[in-house]
């Protein structure tokens, strides 16, 4: 039974990295991201991103109490969840939607499977795409145009990816906007540069491996460039469409969930290139304008076969051999 | 085009399990572990395959011409009983130790409703004998992709103390729920490309 | 001892409910059960197949032999299930293209042959009609039960013919229930509530009895 729970090869090496360590720094880097969403959105997204923590936290709770396990929510991974929901949705959504969206993504695919570390899937991004097959018009239809603090107008604008994909109406932003975050999208998604701080302050702690982002948004990269105009191979816009959507914030901070992503490391390049292909396979030809949020999902669901395939080796097995031998 | 859209749509798009709700006692049942969802994929995409191909060329060359379409549900599910003791008898000859892995569950395909389901699915959209068979296929393959997911995901569960509340049923049913939602996302996937 | 066949009828609503307690019969839960019409008109369906397959194999249960007793089971139930399709296909011919092909489907409904094989092969007649009306009845009533949440969630109000409650929606209504995900967390769900109340129910009457 325990040999099951050894992935890595030894030697291991004992640190002082703890769980709510890991999770707190998650959350610094999370904030760029969400002063950036209110610079852009105003006030009333910091009002979404409140609802959908409490929401979190108060579901994880309000469970862990009912079925009388401990009471995990000071490991901040209901925060994580509740803040990765909220830059997941839309600026003009009613504020029922977050708690609802929370409340599912923390009871349905967390709690019933045990809590933290038995989800088989990232919970933020199912509630997203429960709330997106609940309610798909308020999701893909309440956009706000960006505006300093606070100066959102009340009409909804396309997304770029929307008007990438045809939709009538819309305007392409310039590189420098979409760098910065002044373009209409989700809350957490618009600034490349805000959610770069946090993705390059988890490397550099070494919470998250880069193999999962490089490798996301490298593929999505090349398969933009070679597929992304119709017609004609090797014009694509790929730098358009890298900065877009939400891509890096799914590279950095959903795709690299330690439960839902391969341990090896060449399974992590695996997962990352594998959301990278169904990105833009959703993006090119599916049925919505953004496919991030379901290539990491779907790669969550071969995440347990990534691993078996890549099961490694065990350090100086051979020794384990001639000991047996002797015994 | 009308192949490749039969095949992504078998497996992706409208994957029996998750999308069209079939042959779901099997999913749950075999899919404790890998290697058992792995033998059983292999007897559905086998029986599937050729269950289409016969049970088409009955539609064709016996029902539809004598006017019987009437009697199609019994006949099929004749065919469909007959065909699987065929399989059954092959494997106890020649694969004792995946007949013995499969055990109960090989009679059950008769049972399993996506045999009969993709059979009648042929029918409905009017597909000939080779679009049957592929229909058949790739039905199968989306069944096989599915399971082989799940056991990769229930694999692990082994490690975790289930309530008994939720053991069975209840925790495979809201996983396939997950699951399924993950499998939206190939939702009018090439639609602009096939329609 | 003789047994009662009004505990026969009885028992497949809670005791035997094969949706909840047996759990057989997954796949035309999941797929009919978006409106309250659909589940009650496949229930409808499905009692009258159990029905007729149960007294059926119960009258022929001394005349067949154990060895092929499968494909006449497949028989019993294929005859009345041809005769629920062509009849709803001449009568409800709207009902029959919503249904689509779980009609059919219900010749391999493993509640069905399971009845066959489990009671009416070991029955007498009277015992096995009041096990497939009850069984047969419990699973409308699943059916019935688990549309009218999805209904209600997924559209705001339940329809049944002209009639609507509550007349308009008071909420704004989650469409995933309709869909095939909506399905399978909403069964689960509500498989989880039930295990937990009849937990607790269990354990209260022990207690009592102690």
């Amino acid at each position: 039974m325990t040999e099951r729970l050894v992935v890595s090869p030894s030697p291991h090496w004992k640190t002082d990295k703890t769980v709510s360590g890991l999770m707190l720094d998650v959350v610094v880097a999370l904030m760029p991201a969400v002063l950036a969403s209110v610079v852009f959105f105003g006030w009333r997204a910091l009002t979404i991103i409140l609802t959908s923590v409490s929401s979190a936290v108060i579901s994880e709770a309000v469970y862990e109490k009912a079925v009388k396990r401990e009471v995990t929510i000071k490991d901040y991974s209901a925060v994580i969840t509740g803040i990765l929901l909220a830059m997941n949705m839309p600026p003009g959504v009613p504020l029922w939607m977050p708690a609802i969206g929370s409340a599912f993504a923390i009871v349905v695919a967390k709690q019933i499977f045990g809590g933290l570390g038995y989800n088989f899937v990232n919970p933020a991004l199912a509630g997203r795409a429960f709330l997106m097959a609940a309610w798909p018009l308020h999701m893909t239809r309440d956009w706000l145009a960006p505006g300093f603090f606070g100066g959102v107008d009340a009409t909804s604008s396309a997304t770029p990816l929307a008007v990438l994909k045809g939709a009538p109406g819309g305007t392409l932003p310039g590189i420098w906007d979409m760098l910065l975050g002044n373009r209409a999208g989700c809350l957490g998604e618009t600034s490349v540069i805000a959610i770069l701080m946090g993705g390059i302050y988890l490397i550099w702690k070494e919470v998250i491996d880069p193999r999962i982002p490089l490798g996301f948004i490298g593929t999505v990269f090349v398969l933009t460039w070679v597929f992304g105009k119709p017609g004609a191979l090797f014009q694509g816009n790929a730098i358009y469409h890298i900065l877009s959507g939400g891509l890096f914030l799914g590279a950095f901070f959903m795709a690299t969930d330690y439960v839902t992503s391969p341990v090896t490391s060449k399974g992590r390049l695996l997962m990352g290139i594998g959301c990278g292909v169904i990105t833009v396979l959703i993006r090119l030809w599916g049925g919505y304008p953004e496919g991030v949020s379901y290539s990491i999902l779907l790669m969550n669901l071969v995440t347990p076969l990534i691993d078996r395939a890549m099961v490694p080796r065990y350090y100086g097995w051979k020794h384990e051999a001639r000991k047996e031998k002797t015994l | 085009m009308e192949i490749i859209a039969i095949i992504l749509g078998g497996v992706l798009i409208n994957n029996f399990v998750f999308m069209q709700y079939l042959g779901l006692c099997p999913f749950v049942g075999v899919s404790r572990q890998l290697e058992t969802a792995l033998g059983m994929s292999g007897a559905v995409v086998f029986v599937m395959t050729m269950a289409s191909a016969v049970t088409a060329a009955l539609e064709i060359y016996v029902l539809a011409p004598l006017g019987l379409g009437y009697l199609r549900t019994i006949a099929y599910i004749l065919v469909i009983a007959s065909f699987v003791q065929l399989v059954e008898i092959f494997m106890k000859k020649a694969a004792p130790g995946l007949y013995k892995a499969l055990g109960i569950y090989l009679p059950l395909i008769t049972t399993n409703c996506a045999v009969l389901g993709v059979t009648m699915l042929n029918v409905r959209r009017s597909y000939g004998i080779l679009l049957s068979t592929l229909n058949g296929l790739a039905g199968a393959l989306g069944w096989s992709l599915a399971i082989i997911i799940f056991a990769g995901i229930r694999e692990r569960w082994r490690l975790m103390d289930i309530p008994k509340t939720l053991e069975g049923f209840p925790l495979a049913l809201i996983s396939t729920g997950l699951m399924s939602l993950a499998f939206l996302g190939f939702q009018n996937l090439f639609k602009a490309a096939f329609h | 001892m003789k047994r009662s066949v009004f505990y026969d009828f009885i028992k497949g609503f809670i005791e035997e409910n094969p949706t909840f307690r047996l759990v057989i019969g997954m796949c035309p839960t999941l797929a009919v059960t978006t409106s309250v019409v659909n589940g009650f008109w496949m229930g409808l369906s499905v009692i009258f197949v159990l029905v007729f397959a149960n007294v059926f194999v119960s009258l022929l249960r001394k005349v067949t032999p154990d060895e092929i007793r499968l494909p006449v089971f497949v028989i019993l139930i294929a005859t009345p299930v041809v005769i629920v399709e062509l009849v709803m296909k001449a009568y409800l011919p709207a009902m029959y293209e919503i249904l689509g092909i779980f009609v059919p489907l219900i010749v391999v409904n493993c509640i069905i042959i399971a009845r066959a094989e489990a009671f009416a092969f070991k029955h007498p007649v009277l015992n096995s009609f009041a096990d497939g009306l009850g069984i047969g009845s419990g699973f409308t009533a699943n059916l019935i039960l688990i549309s009218a949440i999805r209904e209600f969630l997924g559209t705001g109000q339940i329809t049944v013919g002209s009639f609507r409650f509550p007349q308009a929606p008071l909420f704004e209504p989650a469409a995933v229930m309709l869909t095939p995900p909506g399905g399978f967390i909403c069964l689960g769900l509500l498989m989880a509530i039930l295990n937990v109340l009849l937990a607790r129910r269990e354990r209260k009457m022990k207690a009592q009895a102690v």
